[in-house]
C-alpha cells in the first residue's frame, strides 16, 4: 500500500472524511487553547463534570427535535452553563466538593441516557455517548467553526487576565481586575465541550481537550508555546485517529482519543528521557 | 476564623507587626483589611482611593505555572498597563531594577517553580515594589526563609517605611518585632494590646 493510498486517498475520495478532517482541525484549535488553560488551572475534573453536564440538555434537545445538531448543541450549552453556575465552577473562592461533583455527573449521565432511550434507539444512545465525527454535516461544521472562532478570539483577548487568574487570583483582584474571569473561562469550557460533543459524545468530549494539552505540558514550555504544541498534537491525533478508524474500520471518536492518549504517554516518557539525557550531558561537560 | 473586639487605628506611614499564637486570627485580620474576606460584623475604614497591596502566604500561589521571575515581577505594574496589553518596556526595566534592589538579578530568567522559598519571596517583594502601594499588607513574609533573605526583606520593609508607606505584617519572631517594628497589635481571637511594641508585647506573655 502506497503512502498516498494510506494517508491521502481516504480524504480525497470521501466527502465525510473531509468533513471529519475539517472538524478535527477546527476542534484542535479550540481544544489546544482551552485545554492548556484547563491543565494550568487544575480544572481537569471540573471539565469532566461539565462534559457530562452537557448530556441532559442535549438529550432534551434530542427529544424535542431528534438528532439535529443545532438543538443538541443548544440544549447542551444551556444545561452545561446552568451546571457551571450552580456548582460554582470557575468561582475563584470555591471550597472544592469533589464527591458532590462526581455524584452530580453520574446523575446527569444517567438522566441523559434515560431521556434519549425514552424516544430514541440504541444507535442514538451510542451517538450521544461516543459521538459520530464521521457523520458531521455542513451545519454541524459551521457550528464547530463558529464555536472554535469565538473561543480562540476570547482566549486571545483575555489571555493575560486568564493566565494570571490561573496562578494568583488574589493578586488579580488586588490590582482591581474584578471581572469574573473564572466564570468566563468556565463558559468557554462549556462552549468547547458542546463543540466536541457532536464528534466525541458526552463520554469522550473531554479527551481531545485534555490529552493533547497534557501531552504538551510535559515538555516544560511557556504557556503560549504549550498551547501551540497542544494544537499541533490535537491535529495530529485527529488525523491519525481518522485514518486508523478508516483503515481498521473502528469507531473514529475513540480512535482519535486513543491517538491523543498515545501522544500523552510518549510525551511523558520522552520528556523524562530528554531531561535525563540533558543531566547526563551537563554532568560530563 | 473568629475574631472579635478588635478596634484600632493604623496611622498613615506606620510600621506595625501583628503577633499572636496560631489560630489567633492574625491572617484573618490582614485579609479583612485587604478586603478579601467579608466581615460578619464590624467595619474597616480607609481612604477609598488609596492603593493597597496584599501578600498572602505562599500556599496561595500555584508554583508549577510556567512563568519567569521577570514576568512575575513585571505584573506588579499591572494597574499601569491593564489586562489587555503586554507590559511596556519601561515596566520591564522597573522590574529589573526592583529585582536588583532585592538581590534577585541572576534569577530573572528562571521559572518561578525553580526558585527556593526565599527566592520566591524576594520575587514577590520585587513585585510589591512595582505595585507602588500606600498600604502594604504582608502575611508571614518571613516564614521558611533563610537568614540572609530575612535581612534583605526586613531592609525592604524599612525602606517602605522610610518612603512613608503604611506597612502591616503578620510575624512570629518576637525578637525581630522588637528590633524592627515600632507598633504592635497582639491578638488571641480578640485584641490583647494595640500600641507601641514595648508596651504591647508583654500582653502576649500574660
Amino acid at each position: 500500500m502506497s503512502a498516498h493510498s494510506l494517508l491521502i486517498a481516504p480524504f480525497e475520495t470521501l466527502a465525510f472524511m473531509r468533513g471529519a478532517l475539517v472538524a478535527v482541525i477546527a476542534l484542535a484549535l479550540a481544544n489546544g487553547a482551552v485545554g492548556t488553560l484547563l491543565t494550568l488551572r487544575r480544572m481537569s475534573l471540573d471539565a469532566d463534570v461539565l462534559g457530562h453536564a452537557v448530556m441532559p440538555g442535549a438529550a432534551v434537545g434530542f427529544l424535542y427535535a431528534g438528532p439535529s445538531p443545532t438543538w443538541l448543541s443548544l440544549g447542551g450549552l444551556l444545561s452545561g452553563l446552568a451546571v457551571a453556575a450552580l456548582a460554582g465552577i470557575g468561582a475563584d473562592t470555591r471550597a472544592r466538593q469533589e464527591s458532590g461533583l462526581v455524584a452530580f455527573y453520574l446523575v446527569a449521565l444517567s438522566l441523559g441516557v434515560l431521556l434519549v432511550a425514552w424516544r430514541g434507539s440504541n444507535v442514538d444512545i451510542m451517538r450521544v455517548l461516543f459521538g459520530t465525527v464521521l457523520a458531521i454535516d455542513q451545519r454541524a461544521l459551521w457550528q464547530i467553526a463558529a464555536a472554535a472562532s469565538i473561543i480562540l478570539l476570547a482566549v486571545a483577548v483575555l489571555y493575560r487576565p486568564l493566565a494570571v487568574s490561573s496562578f494568583d487570583p488574589a493578586f488579580l483582584r488586588m490590582v482591581g481586575a474584578r471581572a469574573p474571569y473564572g466564570a468566563i473561562f468556565a463558559a468557554l469550557v462549556v462552549l468547547a465541550l458542546v463543540a466536541n460533543f457532536q464528534s466525541f459524545g458526552t463520554l469522550l468530549a473531554v479527551g481531545p481537550m485534555l490529552l493533547p494539552a497534557a501531552a504538551a505540558r510535559c515538555w516544560g514550555l511557556g504557556v503560549a508555546a504549550s498551547m501551540a504544541l497542544a494544537i499541533g498534537f490535537g491535529m495530529l491525533a485527529g488525523v491519525a485517529g481518522l485514518l486508523v478508524s478508516y483503515h481498521a474500520n473502528v469507531p473514529s471518536g475513540p480512535a482519535i482519543v486513543l491517538a491523543a492518549g498515545l501522544l500523552f504517554g510518549t510525551s511523558l516518557i520522552g520528556a523524562r528521557a530528554l531531561r535525563h539525557a540533558a543531566t547526563l550531558l551537563g554532568g560530563s561537560i | 476564623m473568629a475574631l472579635e473586639a478588635v478596634s484600632g487605628v493604623f496611622e498613615p506611614g506606620s510600621l506595625t507587626a501583628i503577633v499572636g499564637p496560631n489560630g489567633a486570627g492574625k491572617s484573618t485580620l490582614l485579609a479583612a483589611i485587604a478586603g478579601v474576606v467579608r466581615l460578619a460584623r464590624g467595619r474597616i475604614e480607609r481612604p477609598p482611593t488609596e492603593r493597597l497591596a496584599y501578600l498572602p502566604q505562599q500556599a496561595a500561589l500555584a508554583r508549577d505555572y510556567p512563568l519567569t521571575v521577570l514576568e512575575l515581577v513585571t505584573l506588579g505594574g499591572w494597574r499601569e498597563y491593564g489586562p489587555f496589553r503586554a507590559p511596556p518596556a519601561f515596566m520591564r526595566a522597573r522590574a529589573v531594577e526592583a529585582a536588583t534592589t532585592i538581590g534577585l538579578t541572576e534569577r530573572l530568567g528562571r521559572r518561578i517553580g525553580q526558585l527556593s522559598v526565599g527566592e520566591l519571596q524576594r520575587a514577590l517583594f520585587a513585585r510589591l515594589i512595582l505595585q507602588d502601594a500606600a498600604v502594604i499588607l504582608l502575611d508571614e513574609p518571613l516564614a521558611a526563609v533563610d537568614a540572609q533573605t530575612t535581612t534583605v526583606l526586613l531592609d525592604q520593609i524599612a525602606r517602605w517605611h522610610q518612603e512613608g508607606r503604611t506597612v502591616i505584617a503578620v510575624l512570629h519572631d518576637l525578637d525581630l518585632v522588637r528590633q524592627r517594628f515600632p507598633t504592635t497589635v497582639a491578638l488571641a481571637r480578640r485584641c490583647l494590646a494595640w500600641g507601641a511594641t514595648e508596651a504591647a508585647l508583654p500582653a502576649l506573655a500574660a
